[in-house]
């Protein structure tokens, strides 16, 4: 059997609804950040797949930047959650129910 | 290309990814998304892309990693009977119900409408071809992406920021603790 494209698009496809379930179900923020960043790598290896196979070099300047703004996302993102877990309790989603102390 | 080398890494990448969602601990969903960002170099590695399995490296496995890590310290992690997911059976069942659907009906498709050459396909992308097309079609992008970082890093230190006075003072509530 030869590895191809389909192959690599499955991988992607699974790794972005592992993200996706994650980040509907879980309860706590950060996990849910992290999924982001997974579904954010399966993006950028099907850019990368589709740059390979077709010889795009394009899809693989896309894929940098999307390097680029989800480590920006990242650090947005760890700031937000470190200002609510100290106006509320703690990183669970359910803690923003209550009114902040 | 090598198959045992794939099936190997991709293993790797979706294990990661499914311990970083279902554990209950966080620094093990964070150590585990490391590895599978680790292992996800490593299949862009073997797809040729060389420059990005290193930006992978760099910047995912290492930066954005260091940042959870950093973060997730800084909470009570003895704190370990917070409820897992949200939700009853429903939103979970649908949400599976969505996922095997994404799959049956994705992956089919994508087998009818690429037909790549796969034999002649998989050359290695020169890190100088990619660089010169980075500083010249893209350079508004990239610098853009410049001044981004540069407003992000503005944005959280306004963010995170000590207030002086008033009842809101996050700095102060948290020595009085």
């Amino acid at each position: 059997m030869d590895v191809g494209l389909n192959h690599f698009l499955l991988v992607s496809l699974l790794l972005f609804i592992i993200g996706l379930f994650g980040v509907m179900t879980r309860r706590n923020l950060l996990v849910i950040l992290m999924s982001v960043e997974l579904m954010l790598n399966a993006v950028n290896l099907s850019f990368v797949t589709f740059s390979q196979f077709y010889s795009l070099l394009s899809a693989q300047v896309a894929a940098f930047f999307v390097m680029t703004i989800s480590a920006a996302e990242a650090g947005v993102g760890l700031a937000l959650i470190v200002l609510i877990s100290r106006q509320w309790t703690g990183t669970d989603l359910s803690s923003l129910e209550d009114s902040p102390k | 290309m090598a198959e045992p080398v794939f099936v190997l890494l991709s293993f790797l990448v979706l294990y990661g990814a499914l311990i970083t969602v279902l554990h209950r601990d966080m620094v093990v969903c964070a150590l585990h998304l490391a590895g599978s960002m680790l292992a996800l170099a490593g299949l862009f590695f073997i797809l040729g892309a060389h420059f990005i399995a290193g930006v992978q490296v760099v910047v995912y496995a290492g930066a954005v990693m260091v940042l959870f890590v950093m973060v997730v310290m800084l909470f009570d992690l003895k704190r370990k009977n917070y409820i897992l997911f949200s939700g009853g059976l429903w939103p979970k069942l649908a949400s599976l119900f969505f996922l095997t659907g994404l799959i049956a009906g994705v992956f089919p498709l994508s087998l009818h409408l690429f037909h790549p050459q796969s034999a002649q396909a998989l050359k290695t992308t020169s890190t100088k071809e990619l660089s010169s097309l980075l500083f010249t079609e893209y350079v508004l992008a990239f610098e853009v992406l410049g001044i981004l970082l540069l407003l992000i890093a503005v944005g959280v230190a306004v963010l995170c920021r000590p207030k002086r006075e008033g009842p809101a003072d996050v700095m102060n509530t948290k020595k009085k603790e």
